[in-house]
């Protein structure tokens, strides 16, 4: 119930800063745009546009889940951490809370990567199918919001930055979120898929092709959710200690 | 009646180490409920270290922090504590009606009895007519209002108050105690921390002197000035050139025109003054609560000649 209030204030707070939301969309809409109609990828198929736009709407997530994290780390210099950790909230309420905003981040570059996807680049999908690619898309990132999450509690504004950078493009281009990792050596294949990235975008991937998410797949990606999890409880726990 | 009585805070042995540097020194120290109470130091003698141990932000080394007769997290959680740390600004994008609203539903999810409404905390703090100002635009006065508010959201039975006034004009340090007194008549337990000694003289029933992560002193502030024996005698320094020799005198120090002799005997500093003509505009007080300060913490007045310290 807490939680609610929690993440009203912190939504409320997003939305008045439309800035951060509008940048979030650029360059995952725009790379979008550019791969699939440059065409990359290497095939001008159905399967590209559908293959990229999953990609780019991942990498869209993960910019807005890393932006969120950043901002976090803004607010620690203000005393805003601390003033959570002096009221009857539980450390875990107040991770959650911030991930669930963090998660909200990241709807508009789905959204708008998804539309592209539909409206120009003409990725047909079954009704069904659409929505469990967006779902899974938006559900899929929780593990990486937290992870921005913990960045944005334990480091500097400046670090949380690079930090969120490296994740956001280290990651994107290492998970296969730019290419398909069956282009890439195979032993840098066997190291992506240990990847939560590419685990994430599989998600996706696997349902747009008819399949379900794989069970290792699904595996991995919650280990590193639980090892964020943590990260981030630790994070915010140390942020506070000073008065 | 309560049937075991419980201390709003209750430290024993409490040490804390940042490297090498020794914050919190095995201090002991234990409030009775309802009281207001100064915690007194020159800077980097423990406060803010102390305090911080109190809301449980921070574990001690060694030794044990209890609040209202359990951990300082649980009093927390319990929204029985409120505080308002000594740094810190308020957060962008949000009024400080939302602001306050959110914090006090915070503390009515915990609600142990009745609850402050947000229109009436804003009455309290005296910032009903900056409801629906962004938070990050008011002035110093003005946002430590607003974190006042958010202090006292939950009717906390133990207030803590770093530094509430400083960097404050005042007229704002004025209105700022109106709104602690309320809450401290309701009968709250106020602890605050302050550089100001009129205020700490003022304003608390108890003042405890800290100093290198130690308790030196603890009372009421007329029995604090008491700790220090002895008067001040001053007399204009035009007619004392030389103060040494004078009996009883253990300092002295020449402020402006003034020379200002601290003794343990009055009486025979002044007539031996009488005797060597030396009396122009004389003056004798007691230790003001400054000079118990400064003696007990052994710190240097600014501006003036450090004089040996008076024991």
């Amino acid at each position: 119930m807490m939680l609610v209030h929690y993440v009203r204030l912190e939504l409320l707070r997003l939305l008045r800063d439309p800035g951060y939301l509008i940048m979030t969309l650029v360059s995952p809409l725009t790379m979008y745009l550019v791969f699939s109609n440059l065409d990359l990828g290497g095939s001008a198929s159905a399967d590209g546009a559908l293959y990229s736009m999953v990609g780019m709407a991942g990498f869209g997530a993960i910019g807005a889940v890393m932006t969120s994290g950043v901002s976090i780390s803004e607010d620690k210099p203000l005393g805003w951490i601390r003033q959570l950790r002096l009221l009857p909230l539980a450390p875990s309420q107040v991770v959650v809370g911030r991930a669930l905003c963090a998660m909200a981040a990241a709807l508009p570059p789905i959204v708008a990567v998804c539309l592209a996807g539909g409206l120009v680049n003409d990725v047909t999908l079954s009704p069904g199918r659409w929505l469990a690619v967006f779902a899974l898309l938006w559900l899929g990132i929780a593990p990486l919001a937290v992870l921005g999450v913990g960045f944005g509690y334990l480091l500097t504004a400046q670090k949380a930055q690079m930090a969120g950078l490296a994740v956001y493009m280290g990651l994107s281009l290492l998970g296969g979120l730019w290419f398909p990792i069956g282009k890439m050596p195979s032993w840098l294949a066997s190291v992506s898929r240990l990847t939560p990235v590419n685990r994430y975008g599989e998600l996706s991937w696997s349902v747009a092709g008819g399949h379900a998410p794989t069970l290792v797949g699904t595996l991995v990606l919650a280990a590193w959710a639980a090892a964020f999890t943590v990260f981030a409880v630790v994070g915010y726990r140390r942020s506070a200690q000073t008065v | 009646m309560e049937a075991v009585e419980v201390h709003a805070v209750e430290a024993h042995g409490v040490t804390k180490s940042f490297g090498a540097v020794r914050a919190v020194d095995g201090l002991g120290l234990r409030l009775d409920r309802g009281r207001t109470v100064a915690l007194l130091g020159p800077n980097g003698a423990g406060k803010s270290t102390l305090i911080s141990m109190i809301l449980g932000l921070r574990t001690p080394d060694t030794g044990t922090v209890r609040v209202l007769g359990g951990s300082p997290e649980r009093a927390v959680r319990a929204g029985r504590v409120g505080a308002m740390p000594q740094t810190g600004r308020l957060i962008g994008g949000v009024t400080v009606r939302e602001l306050v609203g959110f914090v006090q539903r915070a503390h009515a999810s915990v609600a142990r009895g009745p609850m402050p409404s947000t229109a009436e905390l804003m009455d309290i703090a005296r910032i009903s007519d900056l409801a629906g100002r962004r938070a990050d635009g008011l002035s110093g006065g003005q946002a430590q209002r607003v974190r006042f508010a958010l202090a006292v959201a939950g009717a906390p039975d133990l207030i803590v108050l770093d530094e509430p006034t400083a960097a404050l004009d005042i007229e704002s340090r004025h209105e700022l105690w109106v709104a602690i007194r309320a809450c401290a008549e309701r009968g709250a337990t106020v602890l605050f921390s302050t550089h100001y000694l009129e205020e700490a003289d003022a304003e608390a029933d108890r003042i405890v002197v800290v100093d290198r992560g130690r308790v030196v002193a603890d009372g009421t502030s007329d029995e604090i000035k008491r700790r220090v024996p002895g008067r001040t005698v001053s007399v204009d320094a035009s007619v004392l050139p030389d103060p040494s020799g004078l009996p009883g005198v253990l300092s002295s120090e020449v402020d402006g025109r003034r020379v200002r002799l601290h003794t343990t005997d009055a009486d025979a500093t002044v007539l031996a003054l009488a005797a060597a003509g030396a009396v122009r505009d004389l003056e004798v007080t007691g230790a003001s609560l400054e000079q118990a300060f400064l003696t007990l913490t052994h710190s240097a007045p600014a501006g003036t000649e450090t004089p040996e310290a008076v024991r």
